[in-house]
């Protein structure tokens, strides 16, 4: 057991943090604001090669290991880059695109990946549907067949990028009866006839990812965009989980990061009663256990990308131990966070306000806490 | 980066879960409920099971009859045991690290030969003097005193809750020697024989928990010991003994996980047991999802530890602050996870045919020795700071 990085990790990830800290994060506080999505974080993310990572060098990716992904995604939450442009970052590349290059044939992995990876084009996933959030197997858009396309009804909801996308990697079943087992994955394209997304949706957090219903009206796909076997869907949303709860994670734990130098750097600065507010030990005590949930979140998260890099079959102890901790331990460490800055935390001037929100979305998207507990104790029943 | 145990690693656990769960565990409520004298040969029979597989010896060098290991195997180990009985890692610990880790880090060689093999084969129990009536999260408050007279030293004072006090054969004691040396100075650590003049042992503390490790007052009265009991160099006490004292976290981390996990094998178990409402009770939720809350803890615990002791050894700038968080999380986690374990038992859980009633008491500690919850955050905290200026 040994738990450190490598030199040329930990170079990558000044690189990105030093980046993000000059060039991205000055633009976040009004994308926050106007709750929109900023395509000039987006391409500055692009240009850093930030939205291809895992990809081959052939596909315009660069070829990092699954904690090379985490660092980085550390490193930008780090600088102070958003949750919302860290979350459309993560359904475009980890949900959206690695899908598509995991299951996608030759071809389509020639035709989407390159332009996904650099971001030219933006990607999302279509899973949840108004009735089918935590029980995702339940969901109801239909693809029937009809000679050379596929045809899809039905509507999803609370689809990061789903505004601003430029394809969106589909779920629908294709036999209610074997439950499961006919849920298939469709590439569609935003121009395929049919589809059609929401109005955005007026979020409490993550305000710079935009999130919509998507909508399939008689949605015609062709053949040649099943994304791999008819039937295995439901498989290839199960393969998302490990870069769910890691590099959908390790933004948050850069986050902590970010909320430790915030909260230090306040508590020097602040003076009340005569000294700085950092000599009371009641701030003390709420800096110390927001330290505490930054490591041991960040040792839950990298441990799912050590199993990921080293091959291992994908551990749901590990993935949900990762998601229920940032999401529950994350919650209370931001609203220690929050406590620190006393009124200055509650108004959107400081960084700090924006951090509540987003760190709530960690308990509910990608999984519940709840559902994490499900799926732990089901394990420990065994 | 690695995760994964190695193999020597997975045999120590497997090798200590067994032996463990057959000789200690079953012993544990004897040692919990029994009287001070049965406590003292019960607990000396344990450590000498246990230096018969070797646990008494992991951290130190073949050559005194060690073997070792480095700090996650001694970890992975320390929690089988603190599983089984924590007590008796307690016992342990006192004797082959917070006494047995400054003698191997700051001792010459005679005075390793001379105690060493006999704490490393359980023959002998150490324990480590620092406490103090007025001295506790303060330790640099001590007023024991140590005074040159000739060729030896004259100690006076009197520490108080020292784990193995009562069976000990020899003491660390911390004293000091000039009062005007300023902070982290003038403190020299001392190797006290039982039977040295001027030694004696106070009557055993009746605690809350961790009731089969006895602990006591110890006190000198113009206890003289020769200039060969001095520890390192004259003036490095304090030095030494913080740099014990970051053993002793990891250390107090490892018992509290052991707690948990017991508490949270015990809660599993019987909620699969137990039926109410026509079903066995972990198929609800509330039942259930405490269940989880307690894996999600314990695991996050080994984490920490795991990565404390790896940073320890891999001389990590932070391994004293991740040392405290371990301790920190896996202490207050042990607490909440036993109040939790006794509540799946209902009214079973608040009577003593049932471990949890125990462990729930025993868990209380991890807050408290090797350093309070408070005083970890103030450490952690003061390592954050450190770095900003107005």
């Amino acid at each position: 057991m040994e738990f450190g990085f490598t030199e040329e990790q930990m170079m990558f990830r000044e690189t990105i943090y030093k980046y993000a800290k000059n060039e991205i994060y000055p633009l976040c506080e009004e994308a926050d604001l106007k709750a929109e999505f900023s395509h000039e974080v987006w391409g500055k993310l692009g240009a850093m090669g930030l939205l291809g990572l895992p990809f081959p060098e052939e596909y315009n990716g660069s070829g990092a290991d699954v904690v090379t992904c985490c660092l980085a995604a550390e490193a930008l939450g780090h600088a102070g880059v958003d949750s919302g442009h860290m979350l459309a970052l993560g359904a475009h590349t980890y949900l959206c695109t690695d899908t598509l290059y995991k299951h996608g044939n030759e071809a389509q992995r020639k035709k989407y990946v390159p332009k996904l990876a650099t971001g030219e084009w933006i990607g999302c996933m279509g899973l949840t549907e108004p009735g089918a959030g935590s029980d995702a197997a339940s969901i109801q858009t239909t693809a029937v067949k009809k000679g050379d396309r596929w045809v899809l009804n039905g509507s999803k909801t609370f689809i990061t990028n789903a505004p601003v996308c430029d394809l969106c990697v589909v779920y629908a079943t294709v036999d209610k009866a074997k439950q499961h087992q006919g849920i298939t994955a469709f590439i569609v394209e935003k121009d395929f006839k049919g589809f059609s997304t929401g109005k955005p949706f007026h979020k409490m957090g993550v305000r710079a990812s935009a999130t919509s219903e998507v909508f399939l009206e008689d949605c015609e796909v062709p053949e040649e965009n099943v994304l791999g076997e008819v039937g295995m869907g439901f498989a290839y949303t199960h393969e998302t989980l490990s870069w769910d709860r890691s590099a959908l994670l390790a933004p948050f734990v850069g986050g902590l990061m970010f909320a430790l130098e915030q909260c230090g750097q306040y508590a020097t600065d602040r003076v009340q009663f005569g000294k700085p507010i950092k000599s009371f030990q009641a701030i003390q005590h709420k800096l110390a256990d927001i330290k505490v949930i930054m490591e041991a979140s960040r040792m839950a998260v990298y441990r799912v990308a050590f199993d990921k890099d080293a091959g291992l079959p994908l551990n749901h102890m590990h993935t949900s131990i990762a998601k229920a901790f940032m999401g529950d331990w994350g919650m209370k460490a931001a609203s220690e966070a929050v406590q620190i800055f006393g009124g200055y935390g509650y108004i959107h001037d400081y960084p700090i306000e924006k951090m509540l929100r987003d760190a709530k979305l960690a308990q509910i998207g990608g999984g519940t806490s709840e559902i994490q507990r499900f799926i732990i104790s089901r394990l420990m029943s065994f | 980066m690695d995760y994964t145990m190695t193999d020597e690693q997975k045999a120590i656990k497997e090798n200590f879960a067994n032996f463990c769960q057959k000789e200690i565990a079953p012993r544990a409520a004897l040692l919990d409920r029994a009287g001070e004298d049965e406590v003292h040969s019960l607990i000396k029979e344990n450590m000498k099971k246990l230096a018969s597989i070797g646990y008494l010896g992991m951290p130190h060098e073949e050559k005194y009859g060690g073997t070792s290991n480095d700090l996650i195997s001694q970890a992975i180990a320390g929690e089988e045991v603190a599983r089984a009985c924590a007590s008796t890692f307690l016992s342990c610990g006192a004797s082959y690290g917070l006494f047995g880790m400054p003698l191997k880090m700051f001792g010459n060689e005679d005075q390793k030969q001379k105690y060493l093999p006999g704490i490393i084969k359980g023959d002998i129990v150490g324990c480590f003097g620092l406490t103090e009536p007025e001295a506790g999260s303060d330790a640099a408050a001590i007023r024991t005193s140590a005074v040159k007279k000739g060729g030896e030293w004259v100690l006076n004072g009197t520490k108080t809750f020292i784990t193995n006090g009562p069976i000990a054969d020899v003491a660390l004691i911390m004293a000091y020697n000039d009062k005007e040396a300023g902070p982290g100075g003038g403190v020299t650590a001392f190797l006290v024989d039982r039977n040295a003049p001027g030694f004696s042992v106070g009557k055993a503390f009746d605690k809350l928990g961790f009731r089969g490790s006895p602990t006591s007052e110890l006190v000198l009265e113009d206890c003289v010991v020769p200039e060969s009991a001095v520890l390192g160099n004259v003036g490095h006490g304090f030095i030494q003994a913080m740099q014990t004292l970051e053993f002793g976290r990891i250390g107090m981390a490892t018992v509290a996980l052991g707690i948990a996990v017991a508490c949270m094998d015990e809660a599993n178990r019987y909620s699969k047991e137990r039926k109410a409402f026509g079903k066995p009770i972990n198929r609800y939720q509330e039942i259930s999802f405490k269940l989880a809350d307690m894996m999600i803890m314990t695991d996050i615990s080994r984490l920490l530890i795991y990565r404390a002791a790896w940073a320890k050894e891999a001389k990590d700038p932070e391994s004293a602050v991740i040392a405290s968080c371990a301790k920190l999380f896996a202490s207050e986690s042990a607490t909440q996870i036993a109040s939790m374990a006794v509540q799946v038992y209902g009214g079973y859980g608040y009577i003593k045919d049932f471990a949890v009633e125990r462990l729930y008491r025993d868990a209380k500690l991890g807050e408290i020795g090797e350093g309070t919850s408070e005083i970890q955050r103030v450490l952690i905290a003061k390592s954050i700071l450190a770095r900003f200026k107005k």
